[in-house]
């Protein structure tokens, strides 16, 4: 989707902001400390802030009103409609008539009959993304969706997000602070300092030293007790004992090594050959991806020199079965 | 007893007349960002801060059959001053403010974040006050329509200028009161009438608290 977004925001507080982006993207990242103006941008582009100039895929659309503008909006609040079943809340836009998937695709078809206050922080989360997606939206945009949440529950939720990106092809708009959800799920960013762009390329480029927490998030089906085939590879894992059939598994970037052999006598239980696809700089490291399975590695920029890591080079891959979380059915 | 059956006949019907004006006032006063939001907010509580004969005068001069309004009423056969209607009128008016603030406290307590995000979902302004707004404010709406409808049963200063104390029309609790204080041996009747105003006044607060306890509940399940 190609954004164009002008907007002149003047807070009573005196926080203004003035923010002028053009660009190409399948996802669009918006970084920056709090209070720097990531949330009032988003605001913006939805039509909540008016007197902004948005114009996305040539279609200019800063004239309609909120309810014209056709954007799932998302925020770390699920703000579910507290008298609502979670089905009465998945349907409530005009727009939406069948559930069809979109329950099973966020894990939550048992849920449906369901009040807001009966579930967790997560399926609040995740009933909220299925009612914006449902909506029909040209765009959906993200505000945090994810904060608050504890970190098993925060990647599980991601994970979701990761199904539902790669079953549809919504283009995205997502405000986060965190490296993994920006480099996860968004392919450029802009990030954001006192109410002015100050700097915008590709995700990971944009990352600084203290963002790159980055996850990995696999789905595999379970072959043995503590085995997952993933993308033809046999890997061992922390799963329970009952798992069976698909699951999803998540890993951080900085659990993966990469070696330029295959090393003898380590604890790992996980070698496994590679090809880089790419290497990008996140902050002062190294982003480093390879398949298959595909997976990011994050390395310090010695490393990648040492190993003379370049796109297309062979490495192997090296991962602790412990660092292969279960997170549950695929 | 005729004038408890005139009074809650007064109140209910100056509770329902009032019940789509107060929510629209309410709605104007929290919802929106107009200018003339001040001066409504003023108007609206002058009927609280003046002398209920005040305005009684006021509506008596609007009212009446050389009034405008009701010259018009008249026309259509809704005579309005020393009539039934007159009670309604002046119990309405009176405890419109009350109404006002009870609903606009009951809308502060929905989170406005819950109306832009059914906005953002398609729906009108209109249809998202009537699918998240209202069903969401409603147990406190009623719990201010229990206040005002117990502000009506008293109404006295407005009344007896605007509607008179017509025995059997217009005779409410208070006008009836006011007239055994003279009459030989009403003691008795005051007291039962007394009793009665303090029984129905206690089941409205009563049951006001009550819709207002479940009014919070409810807007405490958001999070």
């Amino acid at each position: 989707m190609k954004f164009e977004i002008e907007a002149r925001v003047r807070r009573a507080s005196g926080f203004t902001l003035v923010a002028a982006i053009d660009c190409e993207a399948r996802s669009l990242g918006l970084v920056g400390p709090s209070g720097s103006g990531k949330s009032t941008l988003l605001d913006a582009i939805a039509g909540i802030e008016p007197g902004a100039r948005v114009v996305l895929d040539g279609v200019d659309c800063s004239a309609d009103p909120l309810e014209g503008r056709r954007v799932g909006y998302v925020t770390q609040d699920a703000l579910l409609f507290p008298h609502l079943t979670v089905l009465q809340n998945l349907l409530y836009s005009p727009r939406a008539e069948d559930p069809g998937e979109v329950p099973a695709a966020l894990g939550i078809p048992r849920l449906l009959d369901r009040m807001p206050r009966s579930l967790s922080a997560g399926e609040r989360r995740r009933v909220a993304l299925g009612r914006a997606i449902l909506s029909r939206p040209r765009v959906l945009l993200l505000d945090e969706p994810f904060a608050g949440l504890d970190e098993t529950r925060r990647r599980e939720a991601m994970s979701w997000l990761h199904r539902i990106r790669a079953r549809t092809d919504l283009p995205m708009v997502l405000v986060s602070h965190l490296g993994d959800e920006i480099v996860g799920l968004t392919d450029w960013t802009i990030r954001l300092e006192d109410g002015r762009v100050v700097d915008s390329g590709p995700s990971a480029s944009v990352l600084r030293a203290s963002e790159t927490r980055i996850d990995n998030y696999l789905t595999g089906v379970v072959v043995g007790p503590g085995r997952v085939l993933v993308d033809g590879v046999d890997l061992a894992a922390v799963v329970p004992a009952d798992a069976s059939g698909g699951v999803r598994l998540a890993c951080y970037a900085h659990d993966v090594l990469l070696a330029a052999e295959v090393p003898r006598g380590i604890s790992a239980r996980n070698v496994f050959p590679v090809r880089v696809s790419s290497v990008v700089r996140a902050g002062e490291t190294f982003l480093v991806e390879v398949g298959k399975p595909a997976l990011r590695a994050l390395l310090t920029a010695e490393a990648v020199e040492r190993l003379g890591l370049r796109e297309g080079s062979e490495a192997v891959a090296v991962v602790k079965a412990t660092s292969l979380v279960y997170l549950g059915p695929d | 007893m005729e004038a408890v059956r005139i009074s809650l006949g007064v109140g209910l019907v100056a509770t329902l007349l009032s019940l789509p004006v107060a929510l629209a006032l309410a709605w104007f006063l929290e919802r929106t960002r107009s200018r003339a939001r001040d001066l409504v907010h003023t108007l609206v509580l002058m009927p609280l801060v003046l002398p209920p004969v005040v305005v009684g005068y006021l509506l008596l001069r609007l009212f009446s059959p050389r009034g405008w309004l009701g010259r018009a009423l008249e026309g259509i056969g809704l005579p309005v001053a020393f009539h039934w209607l007159g009670a309604v009128v002046a119990a309405a008016v009176v405890g419109l403010p009350l109404f006002v603030m009870m609903i606009s406290l009951a809308m502060k307590g929905v989170d406005p974040r819950l109306e832009i995000v059914s906005r953002s979902l398609g729906r009108s302004r209109w249809e998202t006050f009537r699918r998240v707004t209202l069903p969401l404010a409603w147990p406190g709406i009623l719990s201010g329509a229990a206040i005002a409808f117990a502000r009506g049963l008293g109404e006295f200063g407005a009344t007896v200028v605007l509607a008179g104390r017509i025995p059997g029309e217009t005779e409410t609790i208070p006008l009836a009161i006011y007239a055994e204080l003279d009459s030989p041996g009403g003691e008795t009747r005051i007291f039962s009438l007394v009793l009665a105003s303090i029984a129905l006044c206690l089941l409205c607060v009563l049951a006001s608290r009550r819709l207002d306890r479940r009014h919070r509940m409810r807007l405490e399940l958001e999070r």
